[in-house]
């Protein structure tokens, strides 16, 4: 594996110092579907739309939401299949952790790794950066957490955060109703209304993900009854 | 500001354009249409049915060798629309693949996790500059042990999704407008329902009757999660069941 006729970087500087690939990377997520996070005081919700590309896609195959460990869950905005890759690397690398500790990863370790992750991607040769923007959920002994990671491998920790095609009016959204006491169920319908603001068409279980993380610490990803439920209480 | 995009090596190699689009993907997925061919799968209640044309560029060409349709185990089938070269390498993988799941775990390769190796592995090639994404959009087939009737349709830029209906090819869109027409209401169609939809959709969609010989069929059935390719007068029943319906 790994062409030795490709053992050069293909990320390289600009005469300006910027490095366009993982620019256009960033284009990438930035074209995705929209996603978010929000921390409460008591657990994590995050969210994406779940917008297939026709009517015959059977949306119950499909998961964009995923578990790293029992109490870390992680959404996208970007590429899928690199996002699949992302995740099985982060899966293994907390495996590996739990096999030589005999304790779960915490979350910063495991976003630091995933990074490194992504940072080699951007530096080794004969590859591309992944087209993707991670939210991060976890719930350890330091507490909820919500991590976001860039293509470019940098990460940093959120109270709020969304990525995709409109991170601007759901930032801007967030910042208004985001308070540091906010509560889980809150925050899962501050969720829901900011995924509404962007969204084209009739919003219901079976076109956005939603999963959360609470003081049991258990990563759980809502079934589209459950979000039924909740669109009804945010009526 | 940056100049554009860098080299203009981002319609060689996949690395990203500076609207963070992947060229060499997306003539990947041209080079499937180029195939001229169109493929269209659909999943009915407990049977899977995949039909492509078969299309036999010269008469002295043997006809049972010029095939899309490929085994990759005995209950596994995998349709190949695109580049005949690239399906080959994909189908040899894929094969050996489902083999060593077999002897490593003990059980059969179920019909999405096959499904996601073939992607994952199509994702590989659009990250790394030294191999080129295939030009091939695979149909994978099969009776899943808990979930029933599966289809899943996994492409070059490594997607993959179950399908209740889907299509790949020439005309993939119209054909896909039409099976979300006939699907809308979530039938639960029977066997010879699914043969018979997936025929006439292309038929429809090309416009154009067909012989038993100008096509290829492969179906799964639960009670007989076997994949087979149907034979010409099986074909030929459903032309005629399909025509005197009309």
């Amino acid at each position: 594996m790994g062409d030795s006729q490709y053992s050069f970087s293909l990320t390289t500087f600009s005469p300006s110092g910027k490095l366009v690939q993982i620019e256009h990377a960033l284009t990438a997520v930035g074209s995705g579907q929209t996603s978010l996070g929000i921390k409460a005081s008591n657990g994590v919700v995050i969210a994406t739309e779940k917008k297939l590309p026709s009517i015959l896609v059977d949306e119950a195959s499909v998961q964009k939401i995923q578990s790293l460990t029992p109490n870390i869950g992680v959404v996208y905005s970007g590429m899928g299949p690199d996002f699949r890759v992302l995740v099985r690397k982060s899966r293994k690398q907390a495996e590996q952790y739990h096999m030589l500790y005999k304790e779960q990863i915490p979350v910063t370790q495991l976003v630091r790794e995933t990074a490194a992750v992504m940072q080699e991607f951007t530096q080794s040769g004969g590859v591309r950066p992944f087209g993707v923007s991670l939210l991060v959920a976890g719930y350890d002994d330091k507490g909820p957490q919500l991590y976001q990671v860039d293509p470019s491998g940098s990460y940093f920790s959120w109270k709020a955060s969304a990525m995709g095609k409109n991170v601007s009016n759901a930032k801007t959204f967030l910042e208004k109703r985001y308070t540091d006491d906010v509560e889980l169920e809150d925050a899962i319908h501050t969720a829901i209304l900011t995924l509404k603001e962007g969204f084209e068409g009739q919003i219901s279980g079976k076109n956005i993900e939603i999963a959360t993380i609470g003081p049991k610490r258990i990563f759980k990803v809502l079934t589209p009854a459950e979000i039924d439920d909740y669109l009804a209480e945010v009526e | 500001m940056s100049r554009g995009s860098g080299g203009g090596y981002d319609r060689h190699i996949t690395i990203f354009s500076p609207e963070g689009r992947l060229f060499q993907v997306e003539y990947a997925f041209k080079a499937v249409k180029a195939a001229a061919v169109t493929s269209i799968g659909v999943r009915g209640k407990d049977s899977v049915c995949v039909v492509t044309q078969k299309k036999v560029p010269d008469k002295l060409l043997d006809q049972t060798s010029v095939t899309h349709l490929f085994p990759i185990t005995k209950y596994l089938g995998l349709l190949a629309t695109g580049m005949t070269a690239d399906a080959r390498t994909l189908v040899q993988q894929a094969r050996n693949e489902a083999a060593e799941f077999r002897f490593r775990y003990g059980y059969e390769m179920p019909v999405d996790v096959l499904s996601k190796w073939i992607a994952d592995k199509s994702q590989v090639y659009t990250q790394h500059a030294y191999m080129r994404p295939l030009g091939v959009v695979a149909m994978v087939l099969g009776i899943d042990d808990e979930k029933g009737a599966q289809l899943y349709k996994c492409d070059p830029a490594g997607h993959f999704y179950g399908h209740k209906a889907t299509s790949a090819g020439l005309k993939e869109q119209e054909a896909i407008n039409f099976l979300e027409k006939k699907m809308k209401n979530d039938p639960a169609l029977s066997y010879d329902e699914t043969v018979q939809t997936a025929i006439s959709a292309l038929q429809s969609v090309l416009q154009e009757d067909f012989k038993a010989t100008e096509i290829e069929v492969g179906v799964v059935r639960a009670e007989n999660p076997v994949f087979r390719v149907l034979s010409t007068e099986e074909i030929d029943e459903h032309l005629t069941a399909i025509s005197e319906r009309d």
